[in-house]
């Protein structure tokens, strides 16, 4: 049942910036091909929609794709740190952005890698004038590559960027799963990449079947970088957590994801072994003040905060594989504010919130959830019925509003909602991609309210709270436009702080990446961001 | 009951009179398996009557059912002592005889509330079914003609579905939550009731008495409510039984696909999903066991005593009945 | 004999069915709420976006050019294209693969019903209001009573878990599914490929059971009250009178003529059987269609839910004109 990459929400025409400072590469080593042996076996809960990245925003999709294609840049296996990939050095300075390629990179039908190849990758995801443009590209076409104003190769390895304005977050943006490099011969040629794969990374394509989910890939001998150390990758499909546990038990599958916490007992207690990491992602309450008179008094907001006891929570529902959120950025982002802790579970100073704000006899509200599981939030009902009892502690009454996700997302993006709960996961991992994608109005508001109107033109649907807080939209945008990474840090610090004071939301947890792997496989990293990496993994 | 007892008595005495004086009643009597079925849904009934009675006049907290018992054990197996291993475990010490649930809640307890909520769901919609497919039936028999055809064609239409996945078909339009469930179950079911009652009614209109009704100038609602709906009286409790048993699991199936009763709804459905996903494969049996049992007593009861019923029921009405 | 005529007739009554279950399914995608194109673009789409995909899906016309065009498209077999596998993936694309998989387990489901259900009637019948009678008409109520998606999961616990017998869930244990036919058993067949086959086999065994108990539960009473009904009539006494033991006599007059209901039963169970198979797939984590229905439900993916609900409407109203059409060939005295 879990589909538990969200990344739908994760689409915004970014607005950009303008100045002066600069990036650099690291240079990680490169590695030839061991030409391992066996096939290793990745179970999951859902199959992918398509395999072409540009169609796609589900990280169901990107977890496929990711072995078989390249982007520009690459996350470095298990953080959030950029590091080269087709690009082997990059440079942003002002409204320029220069980046140098590999030179020995090869796609899988044995056409050299070159910048056309990028240039024609860019214009089938956004250029409409181009002959080959995909017309049913994803959402992320324009929320990637937006700021972009003009793309040129002055060499065979050289690409350069003109965007218009200093954006900060340019340079994560080309990592992104959906940025994958496709040869243009093949583009031009008309190929169907929903069925099909080229690209330069350390698996090639075999086979995908409709019927089972199961998708094979086999060695690419010619990888310019690690590994790959096994001969063959095959994907399988098991929706159900317990049973994909017990077939990585079994010895039928290498690695699993997906684990549902009361399937991560069933790994310990047979053959597996867990892997765990903290994720990049935050599960939240957000509270709707626009809708919402109550919510509009920030004493009302935080006692919702000190009602609930969100280690607890992380605790039972999630059952340990959560950390409490003091902020919406976990601690492997940039702009971390390790000052901050989650409010402490305090019903009596709830209480005394209360009654200042005038709600001593308490409220009762509309809390919408949804039904389908998710990463960031694994058992979303019972997470519901568990906040309502807390809420209930205090004399708040939420009454539970449960829908199927495609249904909630619209609901709750109309600013329906009193109250909802909504996570959220980065392909990018820039605290841009939290505080400006997820609490920024993105428009103008009147300096004298803290929230914006649901009606007014052009809003931020994702800011479910619906908060417009002056002080910190200002911080958020000087930290978009601010290339330095210090100056950006005590940016996020600050406006950490401010969401800490002022709690539009309650934060709950972030959720740890949790695999299962089997007893033969070595080498596996839990990738927060770009994986899986199974180029590195070794079968015994 | 015979043709002859039926259409002489009929203008005389009253429903029960006639129902009391039918083999109808003696036959299903002395059918044990119906007994048995009656029983079962005695039990269930009291069951939920009682909870439900309980938590009315504060016997019973409402929240010991619906909230997160955070004093509680959490997943803690029926009666079981943890420190004594064994299914039973030490059962002098039985505080939870169900166990508790993820949110450390008694599943007894919302097993016995989920007797009410399914008793309450399916009437509803088995009393809407019924009332709709009545109403369409009759008044298709009675006036014949276009109207007739109207009705039972679009009957036809929903009769091509299979009934889960209409269903489902509705809910995708309406969304999720039981009464949207029920609303998707009533447009399932009557067309059932139409066809059964259409029948029936058909039979009724077609001895002599009616005409002769007709001919003295009797005024339609009269010959419908007096001479129609008492005669289709008996195919339509046994269709309302069997669809009653049909009702309380279809409920419960959209609750498992994720379209029907939503978070804080103590009903079998919910709580047998919930207790699957909380580990049921782990060997946490508990959580899923006793509202699926339950459940399956429920449906058990209302298809042995319409099975009953069905075999008491006149010949000429048992085809209508399917 | 039946009459072509009566053939034509039955055949010309099915098409205003057809027309509004077409219509039917028309309506859940415009009485759903939301906007289809937000489904499509994603949540934050601006309105220049959403207004492109309007545009390439005819949205922005009216009502009737839309429910026309629908009408002539599916005349033609063309389902539309789905708003989420692949991104315009055709519909009948996707259940060209998926029915085969859902078909292959009520078939067997079915089968398994008839094998066991028949023999369970009759012995019924036979020793009728006996232990055996009982026990088996509350087994038989019983097998409709419980839901599968509370037995599933304890079958799967026992069978697979606990005792290991067989695995617990999908179609093959690796390796993609050969694509010939798409129904797996007979796609191992062809290719000669033995291990496949008693692999697939015993995948199907635990789900194919599930349905099979359901199924077995309908067919064994209505084998029971067949049997019982035939038995009564005259024609069996005069046998009798003839002298041939009581055994022939059921076997030679009674099955015969028993088992013309029973066929009835059979065939318009299959079409509930495959509605079922909804339950079964989403327990047993078969990817056949109902599980594809789920979620094309839960992702807003309106022209795959109106395509498998059309497909299983007609398979449905077909399986039920056959099975109609049967019983009117073995029983002509219907044909009025």
């Amino acid at each position: 049942m879990a589909r538990d990459m969200d990344r739908r929400n994760f689409l915004k025409a970014a607005g950009a910036a303008t100045a002066t400072t600069t990036m650099t590469a690291g240079c990680v080593g490169d590695f030839v091909g061991s030409g391992g042996s066996g096939t290793l076996t990745y179970g999951r809960g859902a199959p992918s929609a398509t395999l072409d990245p540009q169609a796609s925003t589900s990280g169901e999709v990107a977890k496929v794709t990711n072995q078989v294609y390249d982007k520009l840049m690459g996350f470095e296996p298990g953080g959030s740190a950029l590091v080269e990939s087709l690009a082997t050095d990059f440079t942003i300075e002002g409204t320029t952005a220069t980046i140098q390629l590999r030179e020995d990179a090869t796609f899988h039908n044995g056409d050299e890698f070159t910048a056309e190849d990028f240039i024609a990758t860019y214009r089938r995801f956004v250029d409409p004038e181009y002959e080959y443009h995909f017309e049913d590209r994803s959402g992320y076409g324009p929320y990637l590559l937006g700021a972009v104003e003009d793309v040129s190769a002055p060499d065979d390895y050289t690409v350069e960027f003109s965007i218009a304005k200093k954006y900060a977050p340019f340079l994560a943006n080309l990592g992104a799963f959906a940025m994958a490099v496709l040869p243009k011969s093949e583009i031009e040629s008309g190929t169907d990449f929903s069925s099909e794969m080229i690209g330069t990374s350390a698996f090639q394509f075999e086979s995908a079947d409709q019927g089972t989910g199961t998708i094979r890939l086999s060695a690419y001998d010619d990888y310019y970088g690690e590994g790959p150390h096994v001969e063959e990758v095959t994907f399988e499909v098991i929706g159900e957590n317990g049973t994909r546990a017990s077939s990585l038990n079994a010895g039928e599958l290498d690695i699993i994801d997906g684990l549902s916490p009361q399937t991560i007992t069933q790994v310990e207690d047979g053959e597996g072994e867990i892997k765990r990491r903290g994720g990049i992602n935050v599960g939240y309450l957000a509270m709707n003040m626009a809708t919402f008179e109550p919510f509009r008094n920030k004493k009302v907001r935080q006692a919702m905060n000190y009602a609930i006891d969100t280690e607890e929570l992380a605790s039972t529902v999630y059952q340990g594989i959560a950390t409490p959120a003091s902020q919406p950025i976990p601690d492997l982002v940039t702009g971390y504010n390790e000052e901050l802790d989650p409010y402490p579970y305090d019903p009596d100073q709830a209480q005394t919130l209360l009654e200042e704000a005038g709600y001593g006899d308490g409220f009762e509200f509309e809390l919408a959830t949804f039904q389908n599981p998710r990463a960031y939030n694994p058992s979303p009902g019972e997470a519901a019925e568990t906040v309502r009892s807390y809420l209930g502690e205090v004399g708040i009454t939420a009454n539970l509003e449960q829908k199927t996700w495609e249904t909630y997302l619209n609901y709750t993006a109309q600013g329906s909602h009193d109250a909802c709960f909504l996570g959220w996961m980065t392909d990018n991992g820039d605290p841009d991609n939290f505080y400006y994608a997820l609490l920024h109005p993105q428009v103008e508001s009147d300096p004298d309210q803290d929230y914006v109107e649901w009606s007014t033109e052009g809003i931020n649907k994702t800011n479910r709270a619906a908060w417009a807080n002056n002080e910190f939209m200002e911080l958020v945008e000087q930290g978009q436009s601010t290339y330095e990474t210090s100056e950006r840090q005590s940016l996020y610090r600050e406006a950490g702080a401010i969401f800490h004071e002022e709690c539009p939301w309650v934060p709950l947890v972030h959720t740890e990446e949790v695999r299962g792997i089997g007893p033969d496989v070595s080498n596996f990293t839990v990738g927060v961001i770009g994986g899986p990496f199974l180029n590195r993994v070794e079968l015994e | 009951m015979s043709t002859e007892t039926a259409s002489t008595t009929h203008e005389d005495r009253g429903f029960l009179d006639r129902l009391l004086a039918s083999p109808f009643l003696s036959d299903l009597l002395s059918n044990r398996l119906a007994i048995l079925g009656l029983s079962l849904i005695l039990l269930i009934t009291l069951m939920g009557v009682l909870t439900r009675l309980a938590v009315f006049v504060g016997v019973l907290d409402f929240g010991t059912i619906l909230d997160t018992q955070f004093a509680q054990p959490r997943k803690h197996p029926p009666c079981g002592n943890p420190t004594i291993t064994g299914w039973l475990g030490s059962v002098g010490s039985c505080q939870h005889p169900f166990g508790t649930d993820a949110q450390r809640r008694d599943v007894f307890l919302r097993t016995m509330y989920g007797a009410w909520l399914a008793l309450k769901y399916g009437t509803v919609t088995v009393a809407a079914s019924t009332v709709l497919g009545v109403g369409l039936g009759t008044l298709a028999a009675y006036y014949g003609g276009w109207l007739d055809n109207v009705v039972m064609r679009t009957m036809d239409v929903l009769l091509s579905f299979p009934s889960l996945l209409l269903a489902l078909a509705v809910v995708a339009i309406f969304g999720t939550g039981l009464w949207k469930a029920v609303i998707a179950l009533t447009l399932v079911y009557t067309p059932r009731f139409a066809r059964v009652v259409r029948g029936a009614a058909l039979k009724v209109l077609e001895d002599e008495y009616v005409d002769a009704t007709v001919a003295l100038g009797a005024r339609d609602w009269r010959v419908i409510v007096r001479h129609v709906l008492p005669n289709s009286l008996a195919p339509i409790t046994v269709q309302s039984t069997l669809n009653f048993g049909l009702a309380v699991i279809d409920l419960a199936a959209l609750s498992f696909l994720g379209f029907g009763a939503t978070a804080g709804t103590p009903s079998w459905g919910w709580m047998l999903t919930k207790g699957v996903e909380n580990g049921l494969i782990n060997g946490l049996w508990w959580m899923s066991f006793f509202p699926g049992l339950f459940l399956a007593l429920t449906v058990l009861g209302f298809n042995l005593l319409g099975d009953g019923m069905r075999d008491a029921l006149d010949p000429r009405m048992q085809d209508a009945v399917d | 004999m039946i009459s072509t005529r009566y053939v034509i007739k039955r055949l010309v009554l099915l098409i205003p069915v057809l027309f509004g279950v077409a219509t039917l399914v028309f309506s859940i995608l415009h009485l759903s709420p939301g906007n289809p194109a937000t489904v499509i673009a994603t949540q934050q789409a601006d309105a220049a976006e959403i207004q492109r995909i309007e545009e390439r899906l005819g949205l922005d016309d009216p009502i009737w050019v839309q429910y026309v065009r629908f009408m002539v498209e599916v005349v033609q077999f063309d389902l539309g294209e789905s708003w989420v596998h692949n991104k315009g993936e055709p519909v009948t694309d996707i259940l060209r693969w998926k029915f085969p998989i859902t078909l292959q387990l009520a078939v067997l489901g079915q089968i398994a019903g008839i094998v066991f259900g028949i023999p369970i009637g009759i012995i019924s019948a036979v020793k009728q209001d006996t232990i055996t009678d009982h026990i088996s008409r509350i087994g038989a109520l019983t097998g409709i009573s419980v839901p599968i998606f509370w037995s599933g999961p304890l079958i799967i616990l026992l069978f697979a878990v606990h005792l290991d017998w067989f695995p617990t869930n999908g179609l093959l244990s690796n390796g993609p599914l050969p694509k010939i036919t798409g129904v797996l058993l007979i796609d191992s067949i062809i290719k000669g490929d033995i291990v496949m086959f008693v692999d697939a086999a015993w995948h199907l065994f635990l789900p194919s059971m599930v349905i099979g108990i359901y199924s077995m539960a309908l067919i064994s009473r209505m084998m029971r009250s067949s049997m019982l009904e035939v038995v009564r009539q005259d024609y069996i006494r005069t046998a009798r009178a003839k002298g041939q033991g009581e055994k022939i006599t059921l076997l030679k007059h009674g099955l015969r003529n028993a088992l013309i209901p029973v066929v009835t039963v059979i065939g318009i169970q299959f079409g509930s059987l495959l509605g079922g198979a909804v339950l079964t797939e989403t327990v047993f984590n078969i990817r056949g269609i109902g599980m594809l229905l789920v979620d094309a439900i839960t992702d807003g993916d309106y022209p795959v839910v109106q395509g498998i609900v059309l497909l299983f409407a007609v398979v449905f109203t077909m399986v039920n004109l056959f099975v109609d059409l049967t019983y009117t060939y073995l029983d002509p005295r219907i044909e009025q």
